[in-house]
């Protein structure tokens, strides 16, 4: 055990002790309950505000804090059209300029407001099929992605339109609430669009933490899934195998909102190369290769080896935000009817990294990321009705939700779910169904002091 | 950015033991009418003195611009009007960098108005298209094609010598689009904090502890103010200066057409020194009367380190990109003072609470 273990071991009995003597009433927290304050076991850092997601890990060495720097940097960098000076390469067809135009504060994106085009949704495109891996089978002249932007003279592949009707529900005590559902249309595509299109909406997801989840070992994972429902709970959990592209086999997804992706450099060189038009070695084509939009020029990577590689460390060593009021009496009674309504049952609170000595920070850590990376029927009014490797068009990888009380203060919005559809905590609970329907069903039938202390909770992770 | 561990460690345990307790004698450090005084004169003060002094040179630099682009207009003077009222938005603009947070961030303003680089060949396209320069088609333009640096690149040219006489109608049609863009995107950001203007930041601020929904304790509070001075150290420190200097990389330089980098940083130091004292132009109450309360070690060694960090800056006597290869050494002593100040305001890593972050800890709740 590292000296420093030991030492804030100590400082907690320490605490404990001092606790107890200062006063008698209430009783001091169990240290099973307090190590719930820190989500990301040592790797939790103390930050509620604009920044709590951009933190790198606390205890990072000075050699391995200037990589996660140098990664921080490429993250924020601006890339333009070659040829330029600094950061070229951008496009030819692309959905934005920097990871952090979508990723802003390394958190959550959220749907276009008024028409614009610019923002943190992307849309996922596929027809009918899988690919050479089981994977979508990309759409004839658009790929796997929309590209609703190109460099100058460049033609987009279509512009994205989105339509909300509004929907007014009731909770069982009369208090109505109202659900606003997307409807998205392609305007004005460079060539027709093929008549089996599907698409799949996706805002930018938070990407702190994501090296914890990483680190979880793929036997916690597999063990949480009930495939065919055998415990009779209702609710299945199924792992997604999805194309690794680097090992050249299908491994278990963990990432993106359909986990069908298996790791952060892939993840991130995935983004790099759809997203920007950056290739990479890890994806060296250009998104519109095989496209009218292709520049023909089949040059070097647009991104080194060692930068992907340190804009990916740079993920994987963003810490978690340690929970706030976790001690709070309404706070507690909501985490309680978060185990009652079975949210719990997916939304798995706690879990254990594998053991890594080459990577002492994500070893051996007690997490509470609030997610089993399964995937899971959610019904059909949040299907996509896009197949994405394993996950079928009404399953949704459990999103985590260590931090999202920490949405606002750092995004500024409370837009949650694949699409950012949901207004609030409470709307983004009241779309869950399939699997969740009967989880949906009780908080609908709680009091209103009830639902209001399930929300305080979540807003305390 | 490294937070301490075992700060917050201790710090919460100190909570624990106090929070268990019904009388307030473990409260008696903190003194929650002061630092409710200390946001509201942050917000009125600082934040929204600053934007709105933002939003009035933003306007100033756009009514320039128009002159410059009126019938007749197209004189050394009128350019050279433009100029100075770019820089003086300028220096508005970096010292709010001191407080990168709230409406600035979340609503994105800060990328569409000061993004670096500009895509240049975008930039030559537009100009030689027929493109209508509309508000709405401005809007839609990427980031990198808009904001102070592609307007800097109209005014000043390439080389940063740009003749009035030289300026095509074209650039001038794209140069009043981009003004009016600016001024408008510092105009919502100012509105974002005006207190009487529906959902704004003033309110979510200054009721931190208080029923804010952003901010739970007035110490979330106190540490956004921290982190955002400290962010800006780092950011100038590490990023600005530092990246370009180890690559000695002039390429790399913000703000090269005007030459004005070195401008941008002292005012980044400047902008800390306003949170800080809770002053932009009126004074009033700020963190430094919290600090010297309690502390005046800590006040005086902030005070001087913020002057050391500006004089540093000072002694760097060619633009910047000549610099970093002209004066390592000025460069490289900036870059240490200017981290030392950050230190002081929030170390990381240390056991004890010498930095101002840790301080806040103590101090707020």
């Amino acid at each position: 055990m590292r000296k420093e273990k030991i030492v804030i071991r100590f400082v907690i009995l320490l605490g404990v002790i001092v606790s107890i003597y200062s006063c008698i009433e209430p009783e001091p927290l169990a240290e099973s309950d307090f190590s719930e304050w820190l989500s990301g076991g040592s790797q939790t850092i103390f930050n509620s505000g604009a920044g709590a997601f951009s933190s790198a890990f606390p205890d990072l060495t000075d050699a391995r804090e200037e990589v996660h720097e140098i990664g921080d940097g490429a993250f924020e960098q601006t890339f333009v059209s070659a040829p330029a000076p600094i950061n070229p390469g951008l496009g030819p067809i692309f959905n934005n300029v920097s990871c952090t135009s979508c990723h802003i504060n390394d958190g959550r994106g959220k749907p276009p407001v008024n028409g614009e085009q610019l923002s943190s949704l992307l849309i996922r495109l596929s027809i009918s099929g899988t690919d050479a891996h089981g994977g979508p089978n990309p759409a004839p002249g658009f790929g796997g992605q929309l590209q609703q932007r190109g460099i100058f003279g460049v033609a987009t592949e279509a512009y994205m339109k989105i339509e909300y009707t509004e929907t007014e529900y009731s909770f069982s005590d009369g208090e109505t609430y109202s659900l606003r559902n997307p409807t998205y249309t392609l305007e004005n595509p460079y060539i027709a669009l093929p008549g089996d299109l599907m698409i799949s909406p996706r805002v930018a997801p938070p990407v702190f933490g994501l090296g914890l989840l990483q680190a979880i070992d793929e036997a916690d994972i597999v063990a949480l899934a009930d495939v065919d429902d055998l415990n009779g709970d209702d609710i299945s959990g199924k792992p997604n195998y999805a194309w690794n592209v680097v090992e050249g086999k299908k491994t278990l997804g963990r990432f993106g909102w359909k986990a069908a992706n298996p790791s952060i450099l892939q993840q991130t060189a995935g983004a790099y190369n759809e997203d920007m038009g950056i290739t990479s070695f890890v994806f060296p084509n250009e998104s519109s290769y095989d496209q009218s939009q292709y520049d023909g020029l089949g040059d070097e990577y647009e991104i080194s080896d060692s930068l992907l590689h340190a804009v990916e460390f740079y993920i994987r060593t963003l810490a978690v935000p340690a929970r706030r009021n976790a001690d709070n009496t309404t706070v507690l009674h909501g985490k309680q009817l978060f185990a009652d309504a079975k949210c719990a049952a997916c939304h798995t609170p706690r879990m254990r990294t594998k053991v890594d000595v080459a990577f002492p920070e994500i070893s051996n850590q007690i997490i509470f990321p609030y997610t089993d990376l399964l995937v899971h029927d959610m019904g059909v009014d949040l299907a996509d009705n896009r197949p994405d490797f394993d996950a079928s068009g009404q399953e949704w990888r459990t999103s985590p939700l260590w931090g999202i009380g920490l949405t606002r203060v750092v995004n500024g919005h409370q837009n949650f779910l694949h699409d950012g559809r949901a207004r609030t905590l409470m709307e983004a609970i009241m779309w869950h169904g399939g699997e969740a329907e009967q989880s949906k069903e009780f908080v609908r039938t709680l009091s209103k002091n009830d639902r209001d202390a399930l929300i305080k909770f979540l807003e305390s992770l | 950015m490294k937070v301490s561990y075992f700060r917050f460690l201790f710090a919460t345990i100190a909570l624990l033991s106090f929070a268990g307790c019904d009388d307030n004698e473990g409260d008696s450090q903190v003194d929650t009418e002061l630092n409710a005084q200390i946001l509201e004169a942050f917000s009125l003060n600082v934040a929204q003195a600053s934007y709105n002094d933002l939003k009035s040179k933003a306007s100033e630099l756009n009514d320039d611009i128009e002159t410059l682009s009126a019938s007749g207009g197209r004189t050394a003077v009128n350019l050279e009007a433009c100029r100075a009222s770019w820089k003086a938005a300028r220096a508005s603009w970096e010292q709010t960098e001191s407080f990168l947070f709230g409406p600035v961030s979340t609503e994105d303003v800060d990328p569409r108005i000061d993004t670096w680089p500009v895509d240049f060949n975008v930039l030559e396209a537009q100009l030689d298209s027929n493109n209508d320069f509309t508000p709405e088609y401005i809007d839609e333009l990427l980031e990198d094609q808009k904001g102070f640096h592609a307007i800097e690149y109209l005014i000043f040219g390439a080389e940063g010598t740009k003749a009035a006489e030289n300026i095509t109608d074209r650039e001038l049609e794209f140069l009043t689009a981009l003004g009016a863009n600016l001024k408008n995107l510092t105009a919502q950001v100012a509105d974002g904090w005006n207190p009487s203007i529906d959902g704004n930041y003033h309110e979510l601020f200054v009721n931190a502890g208080n029923g804010s929904t952003s901010y739970e304790t007035q110490q979330d509070a106190f540490a956004e103010l921290v982190g955002a001075m400290a962010g800006i150290c780092d950011e100038v420190a590490n990023g600005k200066i530092n990246e370009v200097y180890e690559a000695q990389d002039p390429t790399m330089e913000e703000s090269p057409f005007s030459q004005n980098s070195i401008t941008d940083f002292t005012y980044n130091m400047i902008g800390v020194r306003n949170v800080y004292l809770g002053k932009y132009s009126a004074d009033g109450i700020g963190l430094e009367d919290l600090v010297r309360k309690h502390n005046l070690q800590l006040d005086g060694q902030i005070k001087a380190a913020i002057d050391a960090a500006i004089s540093a800056l000072d002694n760097i006597t060619d633009p910047f990109g000549e610099a970093i290869t002209s004066q390592p050494v000025q460069v490289q002593n900036a870059v240490e003072a200017i981290n030392a100040l950050g230190a002081l305001l929030d170390d990381g890593d240390d056991l004890v609470n010498t930095d101002l972050a840790g301080f806040v800890v103590q101090h707020t709740k």
